[in-house]
């Protein structure tokens, strides 16, 4: 996965602990003899994620360990702040458009649409890389977009969540344009490139850029019911 | 955004009925769409189900069981051997005898383990979940003797400020496969994912029901424990998969706490 890199990130963040964990690292008994009151809240969570045994010991669906999934890429990191007291700040916000365009990977050619059926789907489907006491199994059902969990996109079915804005009659509004098509496939793919610090998953390597396909065509094709509304 | 109505503090230091203290909140904040979400749920809060654990955890609370042949008498929730009016709501917090910061749970393990002579393998502490487990009776029937007292978890010791800190840290640290934190879904009012609407963080009243468990979940018909929501979220967020008496869990459930402090707590809860 391109957001699963950080060997870099993930030693810079041990080193730090270690640090502010003194001479308490070289006993071999870490997380009972660190002083944790020494420690900045940031490091002491570091500390806990990593070295306290806090997570089950478990391969996940894109591969690695639980500690490849929790240690933090440049742009997980600086979304981090509290975002219920803090607005994100200008200069982080640049930082995050960009690392998010290099991230970002164009499909070559003309962006052609799915099938919006299997966008349908896709939309509804919240399975996929849930891990722990039930894990998701990528080899016996393919993983989701979970766009329903948080947009309404077709308000005739199921219920749909409002954490993200209403996409009824997204394309109807917009037309179908390569233009159009590719920003939608950048913002599916990696929306930090819009909206710095979103909470929309990056979805460029968590589906494949056919189930994109699909989904975009759910939210173009004139014939989508999302464009009927 | 309202929060701590002037009144509902003032009582909050003597036991109430959990449904008493769910009718307060719901009167403080009528337009709440999370307090207000379910009216079958509101309509059927005098006959929780959970209240059905209270007897079979009050007897195991007082009978001498495992390998020691003891009763939990003895354990110390933190307001002395034995006391638990109060207790639940003053958790997590430093203790002495272990030299760091303990969770409800994982401090009810502990004495089911020191005074009991449990070991992890034996059921009753080996299985968390479900009504039927000895864990959620005895957690249900403890922590009813807190209902109506106000969230109020100690940071005098410097460890217990450090674990809400860490706490706070983890609550908006971005992670997982899809980049998501606590705060994606507990960080605005009236938002939903799929039909659920999320309680707000800080909005203390919406967030001491939030944190108000063990609550019986009507969609899962169990009675479930903060523990169980936790494992949950993380498992939504596609996080790795975490374990309890853990300190990333304990320090979860310290921020938990201390963002509903001075609300009071409603104890067994009625969930959707």
């Amino acid at each position: 996965m391109f957001n699963k890199n950080t060997v870099a990130a993930g030693v810079a963040a041990f080193a730090s602990v270690a640090l502010a964990a003194g001479c308490a690292v070289a006993d071999g008994n870490k997380a009972d003899d660190v002083d944790i009151t020494a420690m900045s809240a940031e490091e002491l969570a570091e500390h806990l994620i990593f070295e306290t045994n806090s997570w089950r010991d478990q391969e996940m669906q894109e591969g690695g360990t639980w500690r490849d999934r929790m240690t933090q890429d440049e742009i997980q990191k600086a979304c981090s702040f509290d975002s219920t007291r803090n607005d994100l700040d200008g200069e982080t916000a640049g930082r995050v458009v960009a690392l998010a365009r290099e991230q970002y990977e164009a499909p070559e050619g003309d962006i052609e649409l799915g099938d919006w059926r299997r966008g349908a789907e896709l939309a509804d489907s919240g399975f996929g890389y849930r891990i722990g006491h039930n894990n998701d199994d990528h080899g016996t059902r393919e993983q989701g977009g979970n766009c329903y969990n948080c947009h309404v996109m077709d308000s005739s079915v199921s219920v749909q969540g409002t954490i993200g804005p209403n996409l009824e009659n997204y394309g109807a509004q917009r037309g179908d344009s390569q233009e159009i098509r590719q920003y939608v496939h950048q913002v599916i793919s990696n929306p930090h490139q819009y909206f710095p610090c979103t909470q929309m998953p990056r979805f460029q390597g968590l589906l494949t850029e056919e189930q994109i396909s699909h989904i975009m065509a759910y939210l173009l094709d004139p014939e989508s019911p999302v464009n009927n509304r | 955004m309202a929060v701590g109505v002037a009144g509902t503090a003032a009582q909050a230091d003597e036991w109430q009925d959990p449904n008493d203290v769910l009718q307060m909140l719901l009167e403080a904040q009528p337009d709440s769409k999370y307090l207000h979400q379910s009216e079958m749920n509101i309509m059927m809060m005098p006959d929780n189900p959970a209240l059905w654990l209270l007897d079979d955890g009050e007897r195991l609370f007082h009978e001498e069981r495992g390998p020691n042949n003891a009763s939990l008498e003895s354990c110390d929730f933190g307001k002395g051997e034995g006391v638990l009016e109060g207790a639940y709501v003053e958790l997590p917090r430093y203790f002495d005898d272990v030299g760091k910061v303990m969770d409800f749970e994982q401090r009810l393990v502990h004495c089911m383990k020191e005074i009991q002579g449990f070991t992890s393998d034996d059921s009753a502490v080996s299985q968390r979940h479900g009504s039927g487990s000895d864990i959620m009776r005895l957690t249900t029937y403890i922590a009813h003797q807190s209902s109506g007292y106000a969230w109020n978890p100690p940071l005098d010791h410097p460890e217990e400020q450090a674990m809400r800190d860490a706490g706070e840290k983890l609550f908006f640290r971005r992670g997982g496969a899809m980049d998501f934190n606590c705060a994606a879904c507990h960080g605005d009012s009236g938002k939903q994912i799929r039909a659920s609407v999320l309680p707000e963080m800080r909005n203390s009243q919406e967030w001491t029901k939030a944190v108000s468990w063990p609550a019986h979940r009507a969609g899962q018909d169990n009675v479930r424990s903060q523990n169980h929501r936790i494992r949950g979220c993380v498992w939504q967020m596609r996080h790795a998969g975490i374990l309890p008496d853990t300190p990333v869990n304990t320090a979860l459930i310290s921020y938990w706490n201390d963002a509903a402090r001075g609300e009071p707590a409603i104890l067994p809860d009625l969930k959707r």
